[in-house]
């Protein structure tokens, strides 16, 4: 039995059922997944994701999917599809990742390849306040700028 | 540890396809399928036609299980639906409604 899983990022979330679910680096699942803990995949899945806590798209892992959602998303594996986080999301060396991206934050560390547009939003410093608002929605990659 | 763990509050909506050992502590609707060992536990509910290795069932069930070894409904479980394995328990406090298959 694994130990609960703390979350990364504030705020206080049940502790719920003391294990994590995860998708079994044999497991294929298609169909939708959705719940309230967090969830590791090291296997195939096809589907739909909605889950509140965190996910982790394992190194071997690979997911294709219309829509994702999920608070802290961290990705080693291979991932089509968007992202919605309501945390941070995070690529890791050896992710492939083709899709949108928003989160709280996004980083993409050196070794991680992705295609797809990066949607954060942050405060921009004083000097920069104001005006700097950009429209969303063009598919080449950059990060929109909002407050 | 079983390899795939669907947690508590975790629900699946399709098709569990796998190689390795499951458990199951949340909601299934569709298809379970492993090679090796499934664990429906307490709490757990799992409405799908189950094919595994081994099954044992703590939580409610609804569907039909194929086990190429055995199966063990523990105290507690609540299935419907049809049984096909060489080796059958139904233990005391188990609920059972449909057809056992022990291939005799």
């Amino acid at each position: 039995m694994a130990q609960a899983r703390t979350t990364t990022v504030g705020g206080v979330r049940a502790a719920g059922d003391a294990r994590e679910a995860r998708i079994g680096s044999g497991a294929h699942v298609r169909g939708r997944i959705r719940g309230e803990g967090s969830l590791v995949i090291d296997g195939r899945v096809e589907g739909d994701l909605a889950i509140e806590g965190d996910l982790t798209i394992s190194e071997g892992a690979t997911v294709k999917s219309e829509a994702v959602e999920a608070h802290a998303v961290t990705i080693a594996g291979s991932l089509e599809g968007d992202v919605v986080a309501s945390g941070p999301v995070r690529l890791s060396s050896g992710a492939q990742v083709s899709g949108n991206l928003r989160g709280s934050a996004v980083a993409i560390d050196d070794g991680a390849r992705f295609a797809g547009r990066l949607d954060c939003d942050f405060d921009l410093p004083p000097e920069l306040g104001g005006e700097s608002r950009e429209s969303r929605g063009e598919a080449r990659p950059r990060t929109s700028v909002r407050r | 540890m079983a390899s795939t763990v669907i947690g508590a509050g975790i629900t699946i909506e399709g098709e569990i396809t796998t190689d390795e050992d499951v458990v199951v502590a949340g909601t299934v609707r569709g298809k379970l399928s492993a090679k090796e060992a499934i664990t429906i536990e307490h709490g757990a509910v799992v409405e799908a036609d189950v094919v595994g290795g081994s099954l044992v069932v703590a939580g409610a069930l609804t569907g039909n299980v194929t086990a190429a070894e055995r199966v063990d409904l523990q105290s507690g479980a609540r299935v419907i639906g049809n049984v096909k394995a060489a080796r059958v328990t139904i233990a005391d406090g188990a609920q059972f409604k449909g057809n056992v298959d022990m291939d005799v």
